[in-house]
């Protein structure tokens, strides 16, 4: 069986990753969790690959473990990187069931600071138009 | 003196600055653009203290990349 | 020439599975499920469960087979996600931090009795109860915590009376609990809480030499204290004419390393206690077991150990009449076999981190949940909202809270997107952010997920086994009856 590939030199851990398994959203969604115990930098050394390199703030980590975690934490930012694509609509519907809810309607105070002269959407078939505007004619 | 090179694909331009920016008062900073990266270069005004400088500037740049990003 | 259609009626509709025991366990969407021999799982995967035998008529009705969903489908998910869109029901008002006992797990990080700058004001209290009252919520449940909420009882006395007041003119149903270790009660506050209704919930680590050891306080055990009070508490009901099946004091246990091997003693103690039900928590990462996890804590597969052998020893008390329940169990057999939600906040999905419960502290900070409060005792602020100057709405709409409702969707969450426990589960992302370091969490190693997994395999290999005995104590752990008593006020 072949070693874990986690390269250790100069108190870091480096990983070598395929871009096409691990997205750039997951390199940084694992990255982040990482950057209160560890410097984290994220290099691309070549098309189509990802470095990332970890150096521990203090001394006495175990860097091959360091590694060993941050590649499971990888692993699970990729796959829920998928996931979250994949059932998007269903999460938006909880989530908005569920603030809304919370949130309740808006009082007459924050209705009236709305500012409801915003344009909110681009209209290319002119479909928020009324008829007067779009055909120049009562 | 350390270098720190940022890649162009993974960093943001403008949280490089902004990192260079919050640790101005920890070292001397020189700035190069090359094609694929930003590149710093920084010497601490405490040695003892510069390794922790450039990874902290670096998790700065991070962090501030990942939070624009979508913005 | 239009030709009929004709549908293969054994295509598989959505399910998930797990082997559980010598079955395999399949689930869906509506959160039904069926428990299948091993040979039938065969066949049910590989679409070739004949038409018109039993096991064809069983996974039709349970919407396990393509076809058009049917109404028993619909109405168990809508029973499923009924409490995604009231809003928060439970508040939690912490009214001092100051506590008298001093416990090895503490996750409240209680203060010294001479800290009485962490006692909440009444000026402040009003202001909480003004903030709780606008919750969306019909239903609202305040529950008073610390500390140690006897220590700063004038303050519960205030709170309840002015949100009565209030509510007079909004019409919540409103209800009131406490948590307390009882060791401050006397009976003058006895009558009080009983005469205005408070639920009364305490702790039990089980027999007096371990509950002691786990709970000091200064001068006396605080075991004896405890359990004179809950007799006396359950008396007192008796004599207000209440059914004591339904009206008594609730107790919770903190299951330590300690505790493992005593479970016989700790459900005997219970019983002897008359309590009626048992909660079996693991230890949380909380407050001071963040430093005393060397001598609290050990490896989940132990805490199964313990809980399989507690629980099977209740089930035999049940069958010679001694009726206890096992509250973990409870919770998840009302969603399993009751295909309803009990609305726990913390085992459902999405969990109830803003949308479901709030808490303030005794300084007016509000924070996501308690647990979010607690980790701000530790020096993390990651889930403090807002103070009670900030609206209502911007409370609720608050970043954090929209990224808990989605941290905790399971379909959003890797390992419970596929897992078979999905419809009945829950996760905490202020237990992963703690343990794991975000919110997400990594499931497989979530010492929370071994419990709820662990638990959940044990009930269906139960199921499985279908002993009638163990059926009818797991339907009456189901029944849920409605504690009317505790009401202040019906919604107009």
């Amino acid at each position: 069986m072949s070693e874990f590939p986690v390269e250790i030199s100069d108190a870091s851990a480096r990983l070598e990753l395929d871009e096409a398994v691990y997205p750039l959203e997951a390199v940084y969604g694992a990255a982040y969790i990482f950057i209160d115990r560890c410097w984290v930098l994220i290099d691309k050394p070549a098309p189509g690959k990802w470095r990332v390199t970890l150096s521990a703030k203090k001394d006495g980590v175990d860097l091959r473990a360091l590694g060993g975690e941050f590649a499971n934490e990888l692993l699970s930012c990729a796959w829920r990187h998928q996931i979250t694509q994949q059932n998007q609509a269903m999460i938006e519907a909880v989530t908005t069931q569920a603030v809304g809810g919370a949130m309740g309607p808006p009082t007459l105070d924050e209705l009236e600071k709305f500012d409801f002269s915003a344009e909110t959407f681009e209209d290319p078939l002119g479909i928020a138009k009324s008829w007067e505007e779009k055909y120049k004619k009562k | 003196m350390t270098e720190l090179r940022f890649h162009r694909q993974v960093y943001r331009g403008t949280a490089v600055d902004e990192a260079v920016k919050s640790f101005g008062s920890f070292a001397e900073f020189d700035l190069v653009e090359e094609a694929d990266y930003w590149v710093v270069r920084l010497t601490a005004r405490d040695p003892a203290r510069e390794r922790k400088i450039a990874g902290e500037l670096g998790n700065w740049a991070l962090g501030l990349t990942v939070q624009k990003r979508g913005h | 020439m239009l030709l009929p259609l004709s549908r293969d009626t054994s295509t598989q509709a959505f399910f998930r599975f797990r082997p559980v025991g010598e079955k395999v366990v399949i689930t869906n969407h509506e959160g039904s499920f069926l428990l299948l021999a091993k040979d039938e799982f065969q066949q049910f995967a590989q679409g070739k469960v004949a038409a018109g035998t039993p096991l064809h008529a069983l996974l039709t009705e349970r919407n396990f087979l393509r076809g058009p969903v049917n109404d028993r489908g619909v109405e168990r998910l809508r029973a499923r996600k009924r409490f995604i869109h009231p809003g928060p029901n439970l508040h939690i008002v912490v009214v001092t931090l100051r506590c008298n006992e001093t416990c090895v797990y503490c996750h409240a990080s209680r203060a010294d009795m001479d800290a009485t700058h962490t006692d909440l004001t009444p000026e402040l209290a009003e202001q909480v109860v003004d903030k709780i009252l606008q919750t969306t919520s019909p239903d609202v449940t305040i529950e008073f915590q610390g500390g140690e909420p006897l220590v700063n009882f004038p303050v519960v006395k205030h709170i309840l009376a002015y949100a009565n007041k209030k509510n007079e003119s909004i019409g919540k149903k409103l209800e009131f609990t406490m948590v307390s270790n009882l060791s401050l009660m006397d009976e003058e506050k006895l009558a009080w809480l009983t005469a205005n209704k408070v639920q009364i919930c305490t702790s039990i680590d089980g027999p007096e030499h371990l509950h002691d050891k786990q709970r000091k306080l200064p001068s006396l055990s605080a075991h004896k204290a405890a359990t004179y009070w809950i007799k006396r508490i359950n008396d007192a009901y008796k004599q207000m004419g209440l059914d004591d099946t339904l009206y008594h004091v609730e107790a919770l246990l903190t299951t330590t390393m300690e505790t493992l091997p005593q479970w016989k003693e700790v459900v005997d103690t219970y019983v002897s206690l008359g309590c009626r039900a048992l909660f079996l928590r693991p230890v949380d990462p909380f407050g001071f077991a963040d430093k005393t996890g060397h001598r609290v804590e050990y490896p989940r597969t132990e805490y199964m150990k313990f809980y399989r052998s507690a629980v099977d020893y209740m089930l035999e008390l049940n069958a010679q009449g001694v009726l206890i329940l096992e509250r973990f169990a409870a919770i998840f057999l009302t969603k399993i076999l009751g295909g309803e939600d009990p609305n726990f906040l913390d085992i459902r999905n999405p969990c109830g981190a803003g949308i479901g419960q709030i808490a303030y502290n005794y300084d007016g900070k509000v924070f996501t949940c308690d647990e979010g409060r607690m980790l701000h005792e530790m020096g993390d602020s990651t889930f403090l909202i807002g103070d009670i100057s900030t609206p209502y709405r911007q409370l609720m709409g608050h970043e954090t809270v929209r990224a808990l409702t989605i941290a905790s969707n399971l379909d959003a969450q890797p390992d419970c997107v596929n897992c078979a426990y999905n419809p009945y589960c829950g996760v905490c992302p202020v237990h992963n952010h703690k343990t794991q370091g975000s919110i997400f969490g990594r499931m497989r190693e979530s010492t929370l997920c071994a419990v709820h997994k662990g638990i959940q395999d044990y009930l269906f290999e139960k199921l499985g086994q279908n002993d009638p005995q163990v059926m009818e104590t797991f339907r009456r752990w189901t029944t849920v009856r409605e504690r009317t008593h505790f009401l202040q006020t019906c919604a107009t």
